[in-house]
Formats: C-alpha cells, structure tokens, sequence
C-alpha cells in the first residue's frame, strides 16, 4: 500500500455517498478519478472491488431498510460506470502489449533465421578460403594468394559483424540470460589480460595488469563482461603507437567499483564523442584502426554494463590518450553471518 | 597410456557445402575416413555399420535436429558412448558449458578454420583418452 491509498480511498468512499445521494455526473467523474489513481498507484481491482462493497455495506448502515435494494442497484451501476472508461482503456492497453509482444516474436524468429541462413553460407566461404590460403589444394600463384588472403580477412570480418548484430540485438531486447555470479574483480582482469594480450601483440602493444587496489568483488556476469574487456582492450591496444602500454586496473569509488582501461592513443576528437557509443559509429576511416573494428564493440560494451546495473563511460586527452571506464555496484559480503558468504 | 590414433569419424550436417569442405578437411588434410550424413536420421541408420569413434554433429538441421540425433545416437550399442562433437555458430562459454551438460564432449564454433579441423579433433580425441585414463 502507498501513502496515498487512504486519501484516495477516501475519495472514492465520498464520490459514492454524494452519487447515493443524488449529486449525478459530477460523482462518478470523482470516483473514477479516485478509482483510476487507485489501480495507478498498484492497488488491484480485486482489492478495488472490496474497497466498494465496504463503501456500500458502510452506507446502508446509515439508510432505512426500504432503500437498501435500490440503492444496492445503482451501487452496481455506480461500480460500472466509474471504472467502465479505466476498463477499456486498460483493454485497449493490453492490446497493445499483445500486439507489441507479437511484433517482438516475429522480430526475433525472423532474427534467428537471418543469423542461421547468414551462417551457413558464411561457414563455407570462409571454411573454402582457409582451405585454399593454406595450400591444403595445391599451391597458387602469388597473386592469387594475396588476394584470397583480402577475401579470408573480410570474411572473418563480416562473421564478427554478424554475430555481433545478434548479440547486440539480444542484449537489447533482454533476449540474453545473464549467468550472475559473485567475481573477483582481480582475477577477471587478470583473465581478460591472458586472453586478449596476443591480439594486442599484433600492434607491438602491451597489456598491463596494475593489481595495486584493494580485492574488489561485483556480483555479475563474469563472460559478459570479459566482453566488455576484450572490447575496451581491443580498441586500447589499436590505437596506441607501437611500443606502447595499455593498462587496466580496477579501484574503489563511492560503493562502486571502477575498471578503467587507460591508453597513450592518440585520444577521441571532441567531434566524435558523443557518438561515440553509437551503432556504427566509427572516427576517420582514413585511420586504418578504425578498419579493424565493426563499429559495434563499443555499443555492445555499453549495453552490457547497462543491464548488468552499470555505467561506461570514458575521459580522453587529444594527443594524451584515453580511458574507458565502467562502474558496477560493489558487492559486499552480508552483516548477518547466519545467511553465509558466498563463494565463487 | 597414449590414446589410439582416431580414424572414423561421422559427420552429420545437412548443408552440402560445409559437407564438402569438412570432409575434404578431414580426409585429405587429415588423412581420416568420414562417413557423410545429410540428417539425424541417416546418421541413426549408418552408425551401426559405421561404427564411427567420434561423432561431429551439426545443432541445426532440419526435422531431426543435433540433439535428437544425440538422444537417438545413445540408444544405439555401437554409439551409446561415442564422443560427439557438436558443432555450432551459437556457443558463448556458458552455452559451451550447457552443451557438455546435455552430454556432448566437446563444441567446434562455426566458422571455423578446415586446415585446423582435423588437429583439432584430434585434440579432443586425445583429451577424452586422458579423462578416461584418470577415471
């Protein structure tokens, strides 16, 4: 019940002795206000129902006998018509949910099968090219190798684009189970460092782990956001210079635990930050790291940390370098031992 | 104790071109015999004769799909313990996790790289070996 059951009960009870005793229009216009605040504010209609049928017992008390079948008549018309518009807009409400819930299926059976009839063929052309790059079919000429090679590349291209318009789509219809657990902060940038440090090699950049903090625990989905970290990572070590360190490390702010991921790029121009979260939203395609992304990296890192309860978000320096952070609830272990710690 | 060299391997995948590919991957690359399966069904009615000692098994596949096939697989003598791969486009860790519950050994994600496919079973061959040494 919220602080204003009473009041609005109250006025319903009011609306219905002014409509008994004969004020009309201007009675049912007040209960169905009351009536309609009432299921606004959470109550039921079940409940809303017995809150009439006390109004009604509490106003034959007061009524001779002689009244009682008449006034138990237009109590039920009362009941009717006060809620009559409510009921049918709520109708009308719910057929729209239905409607809604209906294009949403649709949405995504027609996904599903888009992602299965992109796939297949996708698995060929990239299983025959590998085939062919790697001479498993005879040697090629030189020219031909090269090419193929351009082909292979933009292959694994569009299957990364692919998957990562699904998963995107997922996240953001809350189409994706979350398998939340307790994580140990440490240990899972430790994990997204051994994982992502050969593609970070590729552009003669490193990853370091500064473990200086305090053990931080977030109670969340540790694969997911190994997501996000490959994707922070990724980016971080395209556009750094070569030789360059990228560093990770997480901290305590206000209850929550920050993971930042801090690069010596060459920082995000004023221009494109606020776009930067954006579906496809890419810097100078000029500047080859931009290549190498799908655009979406960043979209589905922010979606992610949103559903899990959390902020992304980043501070850059042009010529200086950037860091993107995330902030999740800090998870604590609970004050009454007799509920029992948790263990990963 | 070393594992024995794999040899016969079922593939069951409706899509004939992955068929070709594979195939050629794991026989003239990897020098292994393959039978090919187009469905669930023919793969029940070829793994008696068969008798293939790893299973690589497409999720999905029209009517009878990879976990039917699975199911239906166990029932039969000569397959009720052979190790089946599943290979899918859909696997993220947990995923990986939930297909090794519903009794698959091992998940290749599709796309994967046909030159690799064959050392890569082998792998997972090798693996099932030690696992079955231990116990």
């Amino acid at each position: 019940m919220t602080d204003r059951h009473p009041e609005l009960a109250g006025a319903y009870a009011r609306a219905f002795r002014d409509y008994v005793n004969g004020a009309g229009e201007s009675a049912l216009l007040r209960a169905y206000q009351a009536g309609r605040d009432l299921l606004t504010e959470g109550l039921g209609v079940l409940e809303l129902a017995a809150l009439h049928q006390r109004t009604l017992a509490d106003v034959l008390v007061e009524l001779p006998p002689s009244r009682h079948a008449r006034v138990a008549r237009s109590s039920s018309e009362f009941f009717a018509e006060a809620l009559g518009p409510f009921e049918m807009s709520q109708r009308g409400l719910r057929g729209q949910i239905e409607e809604q819930q209906r294009l949403e299926r649709l949405k995504d059976e027609f996904i599903s099968v888009v992602s299965h009839e992109l796939r297949t063929p996708l698995t060929s052309i990239h299983g025959a090219l590998n085939l062919l790059i790697e001479g498993k079919a005879g040697e090629l000429p030189s020219d031909a190798q090269r090419f193929l090679e351009i082909a292979y590349r933009n292959s694994g291209r569009v299957v990364r684009l692919v998957n990562e318009i699904l998963d995107l789509q997922k996240i953001e219809s809350g189409m994706i189970g979350l398998d939340m657990r307790l994580v140990d902060v440490g240990q899972l940038l430790a994990d997204a460092v051994e994982a992502n440090h050969a593609y970070a090699a590729r552009f003669d950049v490193a990853i370091a782990l500064d473990d200086s903090g305090p053990p931080l625990f977030v109670h969340a989905d540790p694969d997911r956001l190994l997501q996000v970290l490959a994707n922070l990572l990724c980016n971080a070590a395209r556009f750094s210079p070569p030789g360059a360190t990228v560093t990770v490390r997480a901290e305590r702010l206000r209850g929550r635990v920050r993971v930042c991921v801090a690069d010596h790029g060459p920082g995000i121009p004023e221009a494109f930050r606020t776009r930067i979260f954006g579906k496809f939203a890419q810097g100078d395609p000029s500047v080859p790291s931009w290549r190498e992304g799908t655009g979406l990296g960043l979209s589905i890192s922010k979606a992610i940390v949103e559903r899990l309860g959390g902020r992304i978000g980043f501070e850059s320096e042009v010529g200086r370098g950037s860091v993107f952070h995330f902030d999740l609830p800090e998870w604590r272990e609970p004050r009454n031992p007799a509920s029992g710690p948790l263990r990963r | 104790m070393k594992a024995p060299p794999l040899r016969r391997v079922l593939l069951v995948e409706d899509d004939p071109d992955i068929q070709a590919i594979v195939s050629f991957a794991l026989e003239s690359v990897g020098g292994l015999s393959v039978e090919v399966c187009a469905s669930g069904p023919e793969a029940v009615a070829s793994a008696p004769r068969f008798r293939p000692e790893i299973v690589l098994l497409d999720v999905m596949m029209p009517g009878m799909d990879g976990w039917a096939t699975l199911r239906a697989l166990r029932d039969i003598p000569q397959t009720a313990t052979t190790p089946v791969v599943f290979m899918t486009a859909k696997a993220r860790p947990h995923e990986v996790e939930q297909y090794r519950r519903g009794g698959a050994c091992d998940v290749i994600l599709k796309p994967f790289d046909p030159s690799q496919l064959s050392d890569q079973l082998r792998g997972i061959w090798s693996r099932i070996h030690g696992e079955m040494d231990r116990t």
